[in-house]
């Protein structure tokens, strides 16, 4: 028979599934583009979450709380997909043909900029070129390693506040800021491939 | 010297390759007044590190693009849902 604490924690699943479920539907969907993937990965979600109700002591927000268990499991499925050797995997794809995740030649040895970067065409006017510009940004981050992956989408799409990601990820500050800085340099290296000219400079 | 002072002088010595990890870390922690500072005057006479803030700002608006289109996108479907809710009542049930 299921004990007080088995139905307070069942209750408090059904609330996240009523709560929190479209945001994770929809993380989960955008990270993998697969419907199959995503139904996993929010059911482990949830159940993970029931798993580790104890431990979560209101440190951080309940959606921020598990949105990092999703991250979690979103990681897991690229790298169970990558073992598989699956196709569907956008980095199995995406590793190969990046020439960006690196910031190699970005500055001299003295630590001065080696290149300049081009500016890149203006958004705030054309809400077109805007959304084409953030389907460029989103196969950047799936170019990237999962680590920062996950951390670009919970940290600059989601939106969460880093003292949260870093309690989500298991991160000190100083690693997560060392994370989002080499994957916003390689993000910027891929965006500019795409859409800027790089010209070198002379000196 | 006070430590405000301090702080600027360090950042202007700094070469760019420091001055990109104080932008980017700008956005998820605040610097202190001093590096603030020295980063807006080494911005003035700097293009490289000037471009790298913009494209830093440019990243960000996207960033919340790529969050609204994905908050439009349609939510949990009605039989994912109800298969959730059965999988915890299920696995309540075991324990």
């Amino acid at each position: 028979m299921p004990s007080r604490a088995a139905d307070s924690r069942a209750a408090a699943a059904q609330r996240w599934v009523a709560e929190h479920g479209d945001i994770l539907w929809k993380f989960a969907l955008a990270r993998t583009r697969s419907k199959d993937a995503a139904e996993q990965i929010v059911q482990e979600t949830v159940l993970a979450a029931m798993q580790g109700f104890e431990s979560f002591a209101g440190q951080s927000s309940e959606r921020t709380w598990l949105l990092g268990i999703a991250a979690h499991k979103i990681a897991d499925h690229f790298r169970r997909a990558r073992r598989a050797g699956s196709a569907s995997s956008p980095l199995a794809s995406a590793d190969a043909a990046c020439e960006c995740a690196t910031c190699r030649g970005m500055f001299t040895d003295k630590g001065t900029w080696a290149c300049t970067a081009s500016k890149w065409p203006d958004v705030h006017h054309s809400p077109a070129e805007k959304a084409e510009q953030a389907a460029a940004l989103r196969a950047c981050i799936d170019a990237l390693p999962l680590g920062q992956s996950e951390a670009v989408w919970l940290r600059d799409i989601l939106g969460i506040p880093a003292a949260e990601v870093c309690k989500a990820m298991g991160l000190t500050d100083t690693n997560l800021w060392t994370r989002m800085h080499r994957a916003r340099v390689a993000l910027r290296s891929c965006l500019e491939t795409k859409f800027g000219q790089r010209k070198e400079s002379g000196q | 010297m006070t430590q405000s002072v301090r702080d600027i002088v360090r950042v202007l010595k700094m070469p760019c390759r420091e001055h990109v990890v104080l932008l980017s870390r700008q956005i998820d922690a605040p610097l202190s007044q001093g590096e603030r500072v020295g980063l807006r005057v080494h911005i003035l006479y700097c293009g490289g590190c000037r471009r790298f803030a913009a494209h830093l700002r440019h990243l960000q608006t996207l960033g919340q693009t790529l969050y609204n289109q994905v908050e439009a996108e349609p939510g949990l479907p009605a039989d994912v849902r109800a298969q959730l809710n059965a999988r915890i009542a299920q696995v309540t049930k075991k324990n």
